[in-house]
């Protein structure tokens, strides 16, 4: 299939993402004859585990006891909290790219696996219980066609929610589907694109982070695990600006 | 969600069967190897404990996965009144780590198996599969090549078909209905309901033997 690089913006120091930024960087694309298609979507979920900790398993009565026993302390001494962190990956992701409508990946960055499954894995997790979703977002936008290139912009906004809380791009390069033969055309498309946003003198930029995909047992050769492994990147680079300027405001 | 029902055959009167079901099913049977390797969640994980089976299909050229979770059966006075279980089933094919994602989600290994037999697919009022298999357990990890029976001499025969809730009532009656063609050779019933070896099946076995499974039974 062919290979595409998936870019996020990148708000400046002290700058927000908003609709302003998005509506530019569409009007962007066709100024540059971009064609608009149609519309496209990809979803990101992180999930967190479902602990049950050392409390679960005592019983009713026994913790009745413990609190009772506790109560009658001076200071109680604080219950110990078990440490479960360390247990679990605490960057478990799962993505549907807009390319695999059937499929659903899941990525854990932390260990380098990313997963392709079916899309009814879903369902399979939600019957087990053991994981559920912390944060959802969904990525949903317009798809441009310009010569061998196709470009996707779309907004990133939580499930349920038409908050915008991010935008991200694909720029996808029709011919080609080794990742080394396209890195130079792709490169000079890049400052090409960059060029022309740059004249809109945004508060940010589009950033590419290209992963070390042979660390997930990817070849060259472009697949849809390739896309999801971009995704879980874009989604964790997202969630940390929204965070840092969240922290700012606080 | 999917019926089933299940039985088991002395290994000796196997072949009488595959000939029989031959006959019924009109298709050629495929060849079974599938090593089932059953996960259940580590101590502190989930609101409850859950189990999840990972399937490798070593019967392919480049073996093939699939994730299954089996969950509870149909209950109620309607369900007891039945002869095959109902119960949901969901499966995902998923790609060759799918040990390794679960291992790091905090899954543990409970046990592992290897099926070794045939299997028919056709459709005869549902969407029916028979598969006839021996089950083998591993003497050292993953060590499919090296796998023994866990019950020499006896094989297990299994008949399910996918349901919904709007369709399980006539999937229930064709998977019934085609259970009484195996009757003389095997008795099939809810899993974890073992009715054993029926006495009729040597004779059974033989007749079918002996004429190439030309004689209704």
């Amino acid at each position: 299939m062919p290979l595409k690089w998936v870019l996020h913006w990148q708000p400046n120091a002290g700058s927000t993402v908003n609709s302003q930024i998005l509506s530019e960087v569409s009007q962007c694309v066709e100024s540059i004859n971009g064609l608009k298609q149609g519309r496209w979507k990809a979803t990101l979920t992180l999930y967190k585990p479902h602990t049950r900790g050392i409390y679960a398993s005592f019983s009713f009565h026994f913790i009745i006891f413990l609190i009772v026993k506790l109560h009658n302390y001076p200071t109680p001494p604080p219950l110990p909290e078990p440490s479960l962190a360390a247990e679990f990956p605490r960057d478990f992701q799962g993505v549907s790219v807009p390319e695999q409508p059937n499929k659903y990946y899941f990525i854990i960055r932390g260990q380098r696996i990313v997963l392709e499954a079916d899309s009814s894995i879903q369902t399979i997790m939600e019957k087990l219980q053991s994981y559920k979703t912390r944060i959802a977002l969904n990525i949903d936008g317009f798809q441009y066609q310009l010569g061998d290139f196709q470009l996707r912009v779309g907004k990133v906004s939580p499930t349920h929610s038409e908050n915008l809380r991010g935008i991200v791009m694909e720029v996808e390069y029709l011919p080609i589907s080794s990742m080394e033969k396209a890195r130079q055309i792709m490169g000079e498309f890049l400052e090409i694109w960059q060029e022309a946003v740059s004249k809109r003198s945004l508060p940010g930029q589009f950033m590419h982070i290209e992963p070390n995909f042979a660390e997930y047992g990817l070849a060259d050769h472009y697949t849809s695990q390739h896309t999801a492994v971009q995704y879980a990147i874009v989604m964790a680079q997202v969630i940390a600006t929204v965070q840092a300027v969240q922290s700012v405001r606080n | 969600m999917e019926c089933v029902v299940q039985g088991i055959i002395e290994t000796q009167h196997v072949e009488a069967l595959e000939i029989l079901l031959q006959g019924l099913c009109g298709v050629l049977k495929e060849r079974l190897r599938i090593h089932e390797i059953c996960l259940k969640s580590g101590p502190n994980l989930g609101v409850v404990a859950s189990e999840v089976r990972l399937l490798c299909d070593l019967e392919q050229p480049e073996p093939t996965w699939t994730v299954r979770h089996i969950g509870g059966a149909m209950r109620g006075a309607g369900a007891e009144q039945i002869s095959v279980l109902v119960r949901t089933m969901v499966e995902s094919k998923v790609s060759k780590n799918v040990l390794r994602l679960f291992y790091a989600l905090g899954y543990k290994l409970d046990h592992e198996l290897l099926r070794v037999g045939f299997a028919f697919h056709f459709q005869r009022g549902a969407q029916i599969t028979v598969t006839v298999s021996s089950v083998n357990k591993m003497l050292k990890l993953h060590a499919t090549d090296e796998a023994v029976p866990v019950t020499p001499g006896i094989q297990m025969v299994e008949v399910t078909a996918p349901a919904s809730a709007e369709n399980y009532t006539e999937v229930v009656s064709a998977v019934s209905s085609f259970c009484e063609y195996l009757a003389p050779l095997l008795h099939l019933s809810k899993p974890g309901i073992s009715t054993g070896v029926v006495p009729t099946a040597a004779a059974a076995a033989a007749s079918l033997m002996s004429d190439g499974g030309g004689t209704t039974l």
